[in-house]
């Protein structure tokens, strides 16, 4: 039983957990995140269609991105802890 | 500490002859305390042991076979000290119909030396209701079997058995006829407490023919005035969110009264009358008092038809983790079950909450490793656990996964559990035990690692859907659906 004493003292010795954003920020991020998502979206919908859409795959990388950590902020700001 | 299941301790044969190969004792008195609860009872023998040879460090331990498969937890120490004296893996002497432990202490006995070895074990499913059936208002009596004689491979000088209930109301004890070891009355009874002996020079009493020439079984029928609460089915979750820094714990329980099944009706009237006068009958189990984690927030509680109100909660504010072993702040929960459970009857539900991770979860930046201690049950007091299951449920992309269970499970399995969000899956680890107590009071530590890149993962899928939908919505721009072309847009 040493084994799970020595784990025992390493658990209450090492440092807590500390997530890499802070959980009563989340909900906050979430709104800013998700409100740029969609401003984002709504630009790419005022862009010109050229042939080649690098402008607009561009903007739309950059909206996605926004958008999966703001949907993810928004799980665990409404209680689904993701 | 061991479990009453076959898989946790390999069981081994050997001749009756062979037996005592240990080092030679003598008791000089041994005192063994039953302490008659309600579904579970807590035996604590106290053996005071004389060394007959030098250097002894071994000291066997005997247990009949009905008392060891009644026994779900076994502790031994040394009088006055605060350690477990480590026991080696339960043998079978299957000539005599034994099981054996031995014990080693923690340092040689020198010739003629005297110790006191305390033996504590919890035995489930030891009594039972006698009369079975009981009206609603009826009082609650169990009945408690036990052989009369402690086992032991060496000779007693004295030995006593003190069998307590909780109430003086005690309705009949077996007097046993026919002792060859003592000259007074085999059996007093003074207050609560029944006390079998004092029985002299006793000789070595773990054999088959001891057994069948001496040994006889005593009977205890007592009144009992709490309601027994047996949890027949324990399936525990336990789900770790990085990105939320949260620990839900959810609870799916079965709990049965196990006290004398219900005579007759259930009758409302009668049953609001007597809680009105507060007239607490033993065979109705009504409330319960939990004592959930502190710092807990967003508890739930509900069963099949929809969520159960009738609780109430007082919620702790959360500990530090460095101050969690020794904390004795609870948040009190004090559950209602939907309807009263008489004699017999089961009630099913669910019970759950939030915790936040860095009460239970601390991160070893040397070797990069998460440590997240989770408690196997919530202790009901005085209720046994007939089959346990806990599962624990690790982020998305965990590896390295360690697991230090406090007393062995049956089986222990690694799964993929999907929930929201997944892609690739939880590896969820799952613990079955069968048999818990309130001395099973244990938590399961699991270290693992999570890649930083793992922790993108969830992200990154919400984002690959997000794209998805942008270039749909770059190919619908370019389409022209009209389905009139000369009409202007």
């Amino acid at each position: 039983m040493s084994d799970y004493s020595v784990i025992q003292s390493l658990h209450k010795s090492a440092p807590a957990f500390s997530p890499y954003a802070p959980v009563g920020l989340l909900p906050y991020l979430a709104f800013v995140l998700l409100g740029g998502t969609f401003v984002l979206a709504f630009y790419i919908s005022t862009l010109p269609k050229n042939a080649i859409p690098i402008h607009e795959t561009l903007v739309a990388l950059l909206a996605s991105a926004l958008g999966g950590f703001g949907v993810v902020a928004l799980f665990n700001s409404v209680g689904v802890y993701v | 500490m061991i479990l009453r299941c076959q898989l946790a301790f390999f069981v081994s044969l050997f001749a009756a002859n062979l037996a005592w190969a240990g080092h030679s004792f003598e008791n000089t008195a041994i005192v063994r305390t039953v302490e008659l609860g309600g579904a579970s009872v807590h035996v604590t023998t106290a053996f005071a042991v004389k060394a007959l040879e030098p250097k002894s460090s071994v000291y066997t331990i005997a247990l009949s076979k009905n008392e060891h498969q009644k026994t779900s937890w076994l502790e031994v120490r040394q009088k006055g000290q605060q350690a477990v004296l480590p026991l080696q893996p339960v043998l079978l002497d299957a000539a005599n119909d034994a099981y054996i432990y031995k014990v080693e202490f923690s340092k040689p006995l020198a010739m003629n030396e005297s110790v006191n070895l305390i033996l504590d074990t919890v035995q489930t499913h030891a009594t039972f209701p006698w009369p079975e059936q009981a009206g609603q208002t009826d009082d609650q009596a169990l009945k408690y079997e036990t052989d009369l004689y402690v086992l032991s491979p060496y000779k007693t000088a004295v030995q006593r058995t003190k069998v307590r209930a909780l109430s003086p109301r005690i309705l009949s004890y077996t007097t046993p006829e026919g002792i060859e070891f003592t000259t007074e009355n085999p059996v007093t009874k003074s207050g609560a407490t029944v006390t079998y002996g004092p029985y002299h020079n006793i000789p070595e009493s773990s054999s088959a023919e001891f057994v069948t020439k001496h040994q006889k079984h005593v009977t205890v029928h007592y009144n009992h005035d709490f309601p027994l609460a047996e949890i027949t089915t324990l399936k525990r979750a336990a789900e770790i969110s990085h990105w939320g820094a949260n620990l839900n714990i959810q609870d799916e329980i079965v709990l049965h009264n196990a006290g004398p099944t219900l005579k007759g009706h259930f009758s409302r009237l009668q049953f609001q009358s007597s809680t009105f006068y507060n007239r607490a009958s033993p065979t109705v189990l009504n409330w319960f008092t939990l004592h959930l984690p502190a710092g807990i927030k967003n508890v739930y509680y509900y069963d099949q038809i929809g969520n159960v109100s009738t609780s109430r909660l007082r919620a702790a504010p959360s500990v530090p983790k460095s101050l969690s072993g020794n904390s004795n702040q609870y948040s009190i929960m004090e559950v209602r079950p939907r309807y009263p459970l008489l004699g017999g009857w089961n009630y099913t539900f669910t019970l759950g909450w939030d915790a936040p991770l860095s009460d239970s979860t601390s991160f070893d930046s040397k070797t990069g490793k998460y440590i997240v201690g989770v408690p196997v049950m919530t202790v009901m007091p005085d209720a046994v656990v007939d089959d346990a299951e806990v599962k624990i449920i690790l982020p998305e992309g965990a590896t390295d996964i360690e697991f230090f269970p406090p007393f062995p499970a049956k089986n222990n399995t690694i799964s993929t559990h999907i929930s929201y969000l997944d892609t690739v899956g939880r590896p969820a680890l799952t613990f079955h035990y069968e048999h818990l107590t309130d001395k099973h009071n244990g938590i399961i530590y699991v270290t693992y690692k999570v890649p930083f890149s793992a922790h993108l993962r969830k992200p990154l899928a919400v984002a690959t859907g997000l794209i998805g939908l942008f270039v749909l919505s770059m190919g619908w721009r370019r389409v022209d659906v009209r389905l009139d072309t000369k009409q202007k847009l």
